[in-house]
């Protein structure tokens, strides 16, 4: 897999941790926990002032997370399905209402014909295989950056 | 008309750049079907039965002369020669070939016209009163504000995927033509004081669980339209489900939240991500006017003058309505003509009725969500040169609004999901009731056909509703009662037990009876009639006389 | 077995030369064997042939069973 930003292959800095090897006292500002992990070693992340990157399905709610936004370097969402519109949303909430300024991923079943509109509604960038790399830079240029919306 | 600005035109053409990448894609193997199908949908391309059908925009029902031939060209070089309007006011050609739909997506784009949203789960071609502009009865022309709303929900980045399809219609009036009741969001301009606002109404829709829609905004301020109309999208693209396909659509979310609670989330989300950039200011809003403004139609005191011929005056007194320009009618063309189905138009009458839209009515032609078109400003003094034109393309069949004036969907003939056919019941109430006293006797009366229960045949909001279903793999119809689509929109009742196709017109003759029995005076319309004595008066005359055998 | 054309949309019936417009072509498919051909259906629609496959149920006498199947068969029952 390749981190894709615009047309810039990015280097991943996050690891995601399995849950058997996943421990409270291992966490590191390069870890990718989910919610669950999270949750679980949330004080120790507090007390030491990491941040972490978290890694959210697209059926999960921002909610339980809006005010502790700061503990994260980025927030990763996963698409379930390209069917799925919701993290577009997720991220227009993250950038306007919460104003949320690290990084934030797309992940999962996502298509290169998505990637215009990720970028527009507050994704940074987007984790692909490496194979689709060409076909994903090649729709990005076929953009003219000519939008009805603002 | 509206007339394309230099951007639209290159994101239109970037567009049908993108699709052929699409296509060339699916063709290759890039992409499987899984895949293509939201893509092609969002292009307005189905895969039906026999073969694809392309459903082509034509935003609020309006089209030029120039448009309209080309649609006939399509028809013919790409197609079967015909095309079908459907009761979102576009079209749809039945028998496009994939690799041809890029170059016919071209084609279209040089005369401004694209198939862009027609199709997928996302925000749809706005649709209007097919009057619009051209009556006295109304508070403002709703088209400036479907053109406003079609540019800010073309490709919207966010609202894109939704659960389910989304569906908006305006009415400028009170007398509601554009259905806005059953519609995702329907949009009312209202005058209060001075100013002049929208009502917005949420939820409302068919399918397999119809629903009124509900008002949640009693005056929407014209600047905050976008704003608050992304509030409503934001709310559902989190909140509809998207678990099951026939629980995903908005009417369903509004009603498990109740009304209340779905407005209050919604005017959070207004309150919280308002963005400035999203208001309408005073010279946008008349910028987007001027494009629907009238033509120089000439005011004068011509009546159309009674004739000898009693089939141009039928045709008068129900297929013209007086325009508000004085010395002026609005010319609704019925496309229920007796030998073909609803909605079809072939070539030939598109490229003559063009012709006749040039000569006789400033180039304009508009299409009806029931199936018809209209040529907007004809004057009174060239009628009937205008009805004889017409006739000699069957195009002047006098039953607007009358019980042959049907919306059928395209039925088990044409679509994939449909349970029966309906184009031949259709045509069975055309035939039956082809005597034009006989149709006039019946008064105003919708019959609306669906050949399954995603109900695009409208049967929920039919005054008789037509449902097809397949029983033990036999064509039934149910019939539902009471339905409209109108101001005062209401859903059908199920009479009882269904009827197979040969028995179904005797139901509807008993129907038509107890209607008739029940009259008090000759200006009692079927709906007034139902609304006063009930369903159970109906049953009782239908299944004495028929039996429960069907 | 049948389903649509890749191109054209049209319906195509499994054949034993391969996928046919014509349904008299048609192979016979004992319910048994339905597991051998639907790895024919996939291979085909990975190789984009096809689309939207399906198997026509037919009757004790060989003829085409549902309506549907009918009319997809014998086209659009209707004047055009």
């Amino acid at each position: 897999m390749i981190i894709l930003e615009k047309q810039t292959e990015k280097k991943n800095l996050y690891q995601r941790i399995s849950q058997d090897e996943f421990s409270v006292n291992k966490i590191k500002t390069s870890s990718m926990l989910s919610l669950n992990q999270f949750m679980e070693a949330e004080k120790r992340i507090k007390s030491k002032n990491l941040k972490v990157g978290i890694f959210l399905n697209s059926d999960q709610s921002l909610d339980c997370l809006k005010d502790k936004l700061e503990l994260f370097s980025i927030i990763q969402i996963n698409f379930k399905s390209f069917k799925d519109g919701r993290p577009f949303t997720m991220a227009k909430e993250l950038r306007k209402l919460h104003l949320y300024n690290g990084e934030v991923r797309a992940s999962g079943h996502i298509l290169p014909d998505q990637f215009v509109f990720l970028l527009r509604c507050g994704f940074d960038n987007v984790e692909i295989d490496g194979k689709e790399k060409k076909e994903w830079i090649e729709l990005y240029n076929m953009d003219e950056g000519l939008y009805y919306q603002p | 008309m509206y007339k394309y600005s230099e951007k639209d035109k290159k994101i239109i053409a970037g567009r049908v750049k993108q699709f052929r990448n699409q296509v060339q894609r699916r063709l290759n193997g890039k992409i499987s079907e899984e895949e293509f199908k939201p893509l092609r949908l969002m292009n307005g391309l189905y895969l039906q039965l026999h073969a694809y059908m392309l459903r082509v925009a034509i935003p609020y029902g309006e089209l030029s002369s120039r448009q309209l031939r080309k649609l006939a060209e399509i028809a013919d070089k790409y197609d079967r020669g015909y095309g079908h309007f459907t009761t979102r006011q576009n079209i749809q050609f039945n028998w496009p070939k994939l690799p041809d739909v890029p170059d016919i997506l071209e084609e279209l784009s040089k005369v401004e016209m694209h198939a862009i949203q027609t199709s997928g789960n996302c925000i749809r071609n706005i649709s209007a009163d097919h009057l619009a502009g051209l009556t006295n009865d109304e508070v403002e022309d709703p088209r400036p504000w479907c053109e406003i709303i079609r540019k800010w929900s073309t490709f919207h980045p966010e609202f894109s995927f939704l659960p389910r399809k989304f569906k908006i219609a305006i009415t400028g009036c009170e007398n509601d033509r554009a259905a806005i009741l059953v519609h995702d969001i329907g949009l009312k301009l209202i005058k209060k004081g001075s100013r002049i606002g929208f009502q917005v109404f949420v939820g409302g829709g068919q399918g397999r669980t119809p629903y009124i829609a509900k008002k949640i905004n009693d005056f929407l301020l014209k600047k905050d339209l976008l704003n608050y109309l992304e509030a409503i999208l934001t709310t559902y693209n989190q909140l509809g489900r998207r678990d099951n396909i026939y629980k995903a659509r908005i009417k369903i979310l509004v009603n498990q939240l109740g009304v209340e609670k779905f407005k209050e989330l919604v005017d959070e989300s207004f309150k919280k991500l308002s963005d400035k950039k999203l208001e309408l200011n005073e010279t946008t809003i008349q910028k987007i006017f001027k494009f629907f403004e009238l033509p120089n139609i000439k005011h004068c005191n011509e009546k159309i003058s009674i004739s000898s011929n009693q089939k141009f005056n039928n045709w008068i007194k129900q297929n013209t309505i007086p325009h508000k320009i004085l010395g002026n009618s609005i010319v609704l063309i019925s496309l229920k003509s007796e030998n073909r189905p609803p909605g079809d138009a072939n070539s030939m009458q598109m490229y003559k009725l063009a012709n006749i839209a040039d000569k006789f009515s400033f180039g304009e032609i508009r299409v009806t969500h029931e199936q018809n078109l209209v040529l907007p400003h004809v004057k009174n003094s060239e009628i009937y040169e205008v009805w004889n034109e017409l006739d000699k393309l069957e195009l002047a069949t006098p039953n607007i609004d009358l019980i042959t004036d049907t919306i059928c969907c395209p039925g088990m003939d044409y679509c994939a999901l449909a349970t029966a056919r309906s184009i031949p019941i259709s045509q069975q109430i055309s035939n039956f009731f082809k005597d034009y006293g006989d149709q006039k006797k019946m008064g105003n009366i919708k019959i609306k056909i669906s050949g399954c229960i995603n109900a695009c045949g409208h049967h929920h909001v039919g005054n008789i509703g037509i449902l097809g279903l397949d029983r033990n793999g036999k064509e039934f119809y149910q019939i539902t009662l009471g339905g409209s689509s109108k101001q005062d929109a209401s859903i059908g009742q199920i009479v009882g037990p269904s009827f197979s196709s040969e028995n179904l017109i005797i139901a509807i003759k008993k129907i038509l009876q107890t209607y008739q029995k029940n009259k008090s005076s000759d200006k009692d319309d079927f709906m007034t009639v139902f609304r006063r004595i009930g369903i159970e008066e109906f049953k009782k005359n239908l299944y004495d006389n028929t039996g429960k055998t069907n | 077995m049948s389903a649509n054309d890749l191109l054209t949309g049209k319906v195509v019936f499994y054949s034993p030369g391969g996928w046919s417009f014509r349904s008299n072509d048609a192979l016979k498919i004992n319910i048994k064997d339905i597991e051998k051909f639907q790895r024919i259906i996939e291979e085909d629609e990975k190789r984009c042939i096809i689309v939207s496959p399906e198997f026509v149920e037919l009757d004790e006498s060989g003829h085409i069973k549902t309506l549907r199947d009918k009319i997809r068969n014998s086209g659009v029952t209707i004047e055009i």
